[in-house]
């Protein structure tokens, strides 16, 4: 039987939903709604009688204070109604929390052919209103067609006692499971049946993949199980573990690079050997604090002598670019499945996130699949349930705006774990799976989530086709999994532990057997959403919110019981093996059996041209603009520029102090409402140590040198750490390339080779970095296709390619958490300090994107005599002699003494000509001075006691008074370089103009 | 002495039960964190503990209201359990989703001691947004909460997207009058918010942000007040820090005002003997 219950909010209460959508319609599309109500709907399918439900209804999902509700559809009035549903297969989290309420209250346990379904009705009034806005509200705003339907009703077409007729949004696949051989008999024959079953193998893969199978060792093995040629199930496989996704193929690649001005040629064998692996095994030898790197999950760095940390960062930009909200929710919960799934298992203590979009005002002629303002508020509110339901805090993000973007956005999450250094004796950072073990799966179920996205959406369509390639992350059962999973830790319970992302138990299991050097599966006792699975959807299914985990038999009774308890499902799916064989069954039928080594059996390297033009030879130059002549209101139009200015709403949204353990959160000041620095974070709440945490991303420079776009980053990460404290001899990094296509391709990708140098470029840079500083890279990803071909006004289609963006996280841990600083001057009398110089650096900078110019002088890092300031202002720091720093950013100094002077809400007098200066790059004045981004200066302030002892410690080096903070007046005031007063503008002022842009949001 | 044993609530994405249970370590308390299916299945007993704290998070993941089926799940397992609890004096704090389960399962605000009613509601903010910002609150002195004993005036965090306490103005009125408010969002000088945002960071009737039941001992807040156990969370301790030193002085020695919160109430039960 299926009954609908629908639920409201009382009239006479403010509904938050339905006003937010009035005020979206209203300043999104220019719709009048005069009122909007939101009726909440649950499809239930079951046995239930009326007496039943009628309990459920109302006991259960009515708030008796603040809710009415029926079994027939509420009466409240409208002229437009749109009901919005999600498609079959699609993760509805309220129906599976229903379901559980029901069973619980009820007693009674859903069948697979029974199930909830939760749905939305929306009321509109609006005399105005016709069908079109009321279409337009509904596709762009209210649903996406990806993971929702929507349905419209007028008023004249309402059955009131029908009402929306909601039917269950359930899955029937109808078919028998099987598996099919392919044929391999010539290599074009393997490459037809790659493109149709969307396989993406490399054309350069092939012959390796049919020699295999074809030899004859190979084939009189296969033989005894009853296969000959391959079947679906392996070659999906093959596809998976060679996939760029899972292998890095770009990185490990082999590039030809030539300067084509110099004639400089180089071959590089693999980037991420020469320019990652490498440096970082040498440092970790230095470095004892290091403690796993470069093959888990996640790195692992020491905290304190008895736990250590984890960090990793991911990016979800293609799932996020379609569906904003779920791809951003399944990045942020996957993400926080690698710190579980490192070692033995860490606990979350930190995320944070990272969002580069297009110009949320666009209005021009390209298509992009999201509009940028949507796609903004999705990834958002995603990251914002994502985080906040993990009862993970997320502690600090930045939000960038470039067109670029439009082609395809990206959404950075990184996640940080804890977990002790032993588990009961044993190193914790260790594991293994041994044959005879046993292979369990724990967590969520399996459904067609996640399968080849292009098959999945060209399928032909019924009412009940799944809609599984965009997911929905489920922080519920995942938050539920992490607590259960760290007892089975701490109980000495788990062996071997890995999560299950991209390529599914594929790759999960496929790269966990390697230890044992076997494994046998048996696909059928895979728990799954709904039947009918093919045998290779279940193995490389990427449905979420799953582990495998190896458990010793004689451990099963005690794991199963505590995964009872916690309520979390989990099911001996097979067993770990020396057979040296991947062997899959089910129902005892063998469907895959291949050799564990398959893998290393001389797959060719991906092959790259690599050319570089340097920008002078590109046609850069500076451009010709004379000096302004009104700096306060230029001033002001920094402070309120998108990049720059006030992003409070987004990280209020964040819980970020969840845990107890914030020391220094994203936001500081007398309002707080200053971007910090970096945040800090005691993750040992007995500790008094801190985690200090910071990221920068400055894709900018890359329009004229990724190379230097790397070190200005790297730069800019480690001295946001210093400025809250951090130690500059514990400084672990976290790399995430995001790439256009490099691949040259003289009609669809005629810059390839150029944007492959940069990325040869991008990578000597890290390794510089990373050495000269002394950071050791405990993580890193790739994404290396963010373009989009968007559609013009004319039908044309339009490649639009991302800058070359690199997110570099930075950690390190503080001693001592009371030495932790923050950016705002404290008082009145104190000293305001330039640490570095300033030099004629303004090439991509935030200044010369006022007037749409690039520039050549990009930000050079002289890593030598940066790091000898860097030393110094740790001691100073240890030392309590400061009272605020903040390394200066994006926008130079004349936007980050305007944050300081919010922050500390005191005036400032400042004189430019005092500052510490390089003219190496040419000639500066007072916009120079203020606005170029120079790397490794910071602005500290101190009491003037202190001053004797600062200038001792700062001896020698670029450390000049440039002014001091006054409670005489709360005005901002610069000298220029002629001593003359160049700025006068008040807190209120730099505020106002600092919050405006996005100043409603909330 | 004999220990006081306080039993924290864990499980079904309940999250702030380590800092509760740090917090409560601080007070001098023996901290447990338990499952709630350990007390449903009998495994656990409510008995042997004097305080239950039913923490933070997203109980359920939220659906179908705040707290709603972790109400439901408690009153349905340990209804009986919950009420000998409340009979022999013990304790009972709710913080945030808690306190949410708390007026859900009707012990707050248990008017006339019948402790099953559901007449308050704790629903969405009225920015219509999740909001995490620190809030000052003011106590009322003449409440008979255990837990806010001396305290006159806190800072603490919320973090809620639904934390707007309403009911019918009678409810009100008669929360107010029984000096059931124990807790107010006011600016920083303590004067009551009168509803205006951000210092009223919901829109909260009256500008509550916590109440107690009529004998003080079983008490729910929408602020976090386990998330100030160390001098360090309240964000303006680096300006403060940096103030105090110059005249020779240090934060670092003081008990924050949320730890006192609990203290209070452990110091309550070894008085009390229970």
């Amino acid at each position: 039987m299926i009954a609908c219950i629908e639920i409201a909010l009382k009239k006479e209460l403010r509904d938050a939903e339905g006003l937010s959508l009035v005020g979206k319609a209203g300043s999104y599309f220019g719709i009048t709604i005069q009122e909007a109500r939101c009726i909440q709907i649950l499809t239930i399918e079951s046995d239930l009688d009326d007496k039943a439900l009628e309990r459920a209804r109302n006991e259960i999902f009515t708030n008796p204070v603040t809710q009415i509700s029926s079994l027939r559809p509420l009466d409240i009035g409208f002229d437009w109604c749109v009901w919005v549903g999600f498609r079959p297969g699609v993760k509805d989290n309220p129906g599976a929390t229903a379901m559980e309420a029901i069973r619980d209250h009820i007693g009674k346990s859903f069948e697979s052919n029974e199930g909830i379904y939760t749905s939305k009705r929306y009321c509109l009034k609006g005399e105005t209103l016709v069908r079109e806005d009321v279409e337009k509200l509904a596709s762009e705003l209210l649903s996406n067609s990806i993971i929702q339907q929507f349905r419209i009703f007028s008023k004249e077409g309402w059955d009131k006692t029908r009402g929306a007729d909601v039917k269950p949004a359930k899955v029937i696949l109808d078919r028998n499971p099987c598996f099919q051989i392919i044929g391999i008999d010539s290599d074009e024959a393997l490459a037809k049946i790659s493109n149709e079953r969307n396989l993406a193998l490399n054309p350069r893969d092939i012959p390796v993949i049919r020699e295999y199978f074809l030899s004859r060792a190979v084939l009189d093995s296969r033989r005894e199980k009853g296969l000959s040629k391959p079947t679906d199930v392996e070659l999906e496989y093959i596809s998976q573990a060679r996939s760029d996704h899972c292998n890095h193929n770009t990185f490990r690649g082999l590039f030809r690079y030539r300067d084509a001005v110099t004639g400089e040629e180089a071959v590089e064998n693999s980037l991420f050997k020469t320019y990652i692996q490498e440096p970082t095994l040498r440092l970790k030898d230095k470095k004892d604090w290091v403690v796993s790197v470069l093959w888990d999950n996640a790195g692992i760095g020491r905290f304190d002598d008895q736990n250590n940390y984890v960090i990793t960062g991911e990016t979800h930009n293609s799932p996020s670019n379609m569906e904003a909200y779920g791809g951003a929710i399944t990045g942020i919960v996957g993400v926080y499945r690698d710190p579980m799934g490192t070692g033995l298992g860490s606990k979350l203590f930190m995320g944070s996130f990272g969002f580069c979009v297009g110009d949320v005002n666009y209005n021009g002629p390209l298509k992009p699949p999201l509009h940028p303002r949507r796609l903004l508020d999705g990834v958002i509110e995603g990251v914002k349930d994502g985080g906040n339901k993990s009862g993970v805090p997320t502690t600090f993000g930045q939000t960038l705006f470039n067109p670029g973007y439009m082609g395809k956005s990206l959404v950075f999450v990184t996640a940080l774990g804890i977990m002790p250094d032993q588990v009961k004796g044993k190193p914790s950072h260790e594991k293994r799976t041994n044959p005879g073990d046993l292979i369990i799966m724990s967590g969520g179920r399996v459904g067609k989530d996640g399968i080849h996205g292009v098959t999945a959406s060209s399928e032909s369509y019924s009412e009940n086709t799944p809609a599984g390639h965009v997911q929905i992350g489920d922080p519920y059962t995942q938050k539920k999994m992490h607590d259960f999973l760290l007892i089975c830790r701490d109980e000495g319970l788990i062996h071997y532990l890995t999560d299950n992302g991209g390529g599914g138990l594929s790759s999960s299991i496929g790269e966990s057997a390697r230890f044992s050097n076997g494994c046998v599966v048996n696909l059928d006792k895979v728990p799954l959403k709904y039947e009918g699975l093919d045998m290779w959807e279940i193995w490389v299914s990427e449905s979420q919110e799953r582990m495998t985990i190896a458990v010793k038999p004689e451990h099963l009774e005690r794991f199963m019981a505590l995964s009872a308890q916690h309520e979390v499902e989990s099911t001996v799916i097979g067993e770990y093996t020396g057979s040296g064989k991947l062997h899959i069954l089910y129902k005892g039928e063998t469907c895959a059996y291949v050799d564990m080594d398959l893998l290393d059996k001389g797959f060719p390297a991906w092959e790259f041209d690599a050319v570089w033009l340097a920008p002078e030879k590109r046609g850069l130059t500076e451009p010709a603009i004379s000096s302004p002549s009104d700096f306060n209101l230029l001033l002001l139009h920094m402070l309120s520029r998108p990049n720059i200015c006030s992003k409070e709403w987004i990280i209020r949204q964040y819980d970020h102090e969840v845990q107890g353990g914030s020391v220094i959160k994203p936001l500081t000041g007398m309002k707080y409402n200053i971007p910090s620095d970096a945040c800090v974070t005691r993750p040992v709440l007995s500790s008094k140590k801190g985690l200090a945490f910071s990221q920068s991303l400055l894709p900018w420079y890359s329009r004229i040198d990724a190379y230097h776009m790397m070190t200005c980053t790297i730069d800019e990460a480690v001295r946001r750490l210093l400025s809250v404290g951090g130690d500059f001899n514990h400084i672990g990094g976290v790399d995430n390339f995001c790439w256009p296509n490099i691949q040259f391709d003289e009609k669809k990708n005629p810059d390839g080779k150029f944007k492959a140098a940069q990325l040869v470029r991008a990578c000597r840079a890290l390794k510089e970095a990373c050495e000269k500083y002394g950071i050791p890279l405990l993580s890193g990803k790739d994404s290396m296709y963010v373009d989009g071909h968007l559609e013009g006004a004319f039908g044309e289609r339009i490649k639009v390619s991302a800058l070359e963006t690199v997110q570099f996280s930075a950690t390190s841990v503080i001693r001592d958490v009371s030495t932790c600083m923050t950016l705002d001057p404290k008082a009145s009398g104190d000293l305001i300090y330039v640490l570095g110089k300033t030099a004629n650096e303004l090439g991509a900078s935030e200044y010369y994107e006022v007037f749409e110019k690039i520039g050549v002088n990009v930000p050079h890092v002289d890593f030598e005599k940066f790091k000898v300031v860097y030393k110094a202002l740790q001691a100073a720091i240890e030392n309590r002699l400061l009272a605020s720093c903040h390394a200066v950013a994006r926008g130079g100094l004349g936007v980050h003494l305007s944050c300081i002077a919010m922050a500390g809400g005191l005036g400032m007098e400042v004189d430019l000509s005092a500052l510490p200066t390089d003219m190496s790059r040419g000639g500066l004045n007072n916009e120079t001075l203020l606005f170029s981004e120079s790397a490794g200066r910071f602005i500290v302030t101190l009491p003037s006691g202190n001053k004797a002892l600062f200038e001792k410690l700062f001896k020698g080096m670029p450390a000049s008074c440039i002014g001091f903070v006054t409670d005489k007046h709360d005005h901002l005031k610069i000298m220029g370089t002629d001593k003359n007063p160049l700025i006068d503008l008040s807190i209120t002022e730099l505020e106002t103009a600092f919050q405006k842009t996005f100043g409603d949001m909330i | 002495m004999k220990k006081v044993n306080a039993l924290i609530l864990t499980g079904f994405g309940l999250n702030c039960d380590e800092e509760t249970a740090h917090a409560f370590r601080l007070s001098g308390a023996v901290s447990h964190k338990v499952h709630i299916n350990e007390l449903v299945s009998g495994k656990v007993k409510l008995k042997d503990f004097q305080i239950l704290a039913l923490g933070g998070g997203f109980s359920w993941g939220d659906d179908h209201g705040a707290g709603v089926i972790q109400a439901l799940k408690m009153k349905n397992h340990m209804g009986k359990d919950l009420l000998s609890f409340v009979d022999e004096g013990k304790l009972i704090i709710g913080i945030c989703n808690g306190f949410q389960a708390l007026i859900n399962i009707g012990l707050l605000p248990g008017f006339d001691k019948d402790y099953t009613k559901r007449n308050v509601s704790i629903t969405y903010n009225d920015c219509g947004n999740f909001r995490n910002q620190w809030v000052h609150l003011t106590a009322n002195p003449k409440s008979p909460c255990v837990f806010t004993k001396g305290i006159d005036m806190a800072d603490y965090p919320v973090r809620h997207g639904e934390g707007k306490i309403i009911a019918d103005q009678a409810v009100i009125d008669r929360l107010i009058f029984e000096n059931q408010v124990v807790f107010q969002y006011a600016d920083e000088k303590g004067v009551p918010a009168k509803g205006s945002f951000p210092d009223n960071p919901n829109g909260s009737m009256a500008d509550i942000a916590g109440i107690c039941d009529p004998t003080g001992r079983i008490f729910g807040l929408m602020p976090h007040p386990e998330a100030y156990n160390h001098f360090t969370n309240h964000p303006d301790w680096p300006r403060k820090a940096e103030l105090l030193k110059r005249q020779g002085k240090s934060l670092e020695n003081e008990m924050t005002i949320g730890v006192r919160l609990f203290k209070n109430a452990v110091d309550y039960i070894k008085e009390a003997g229970l």
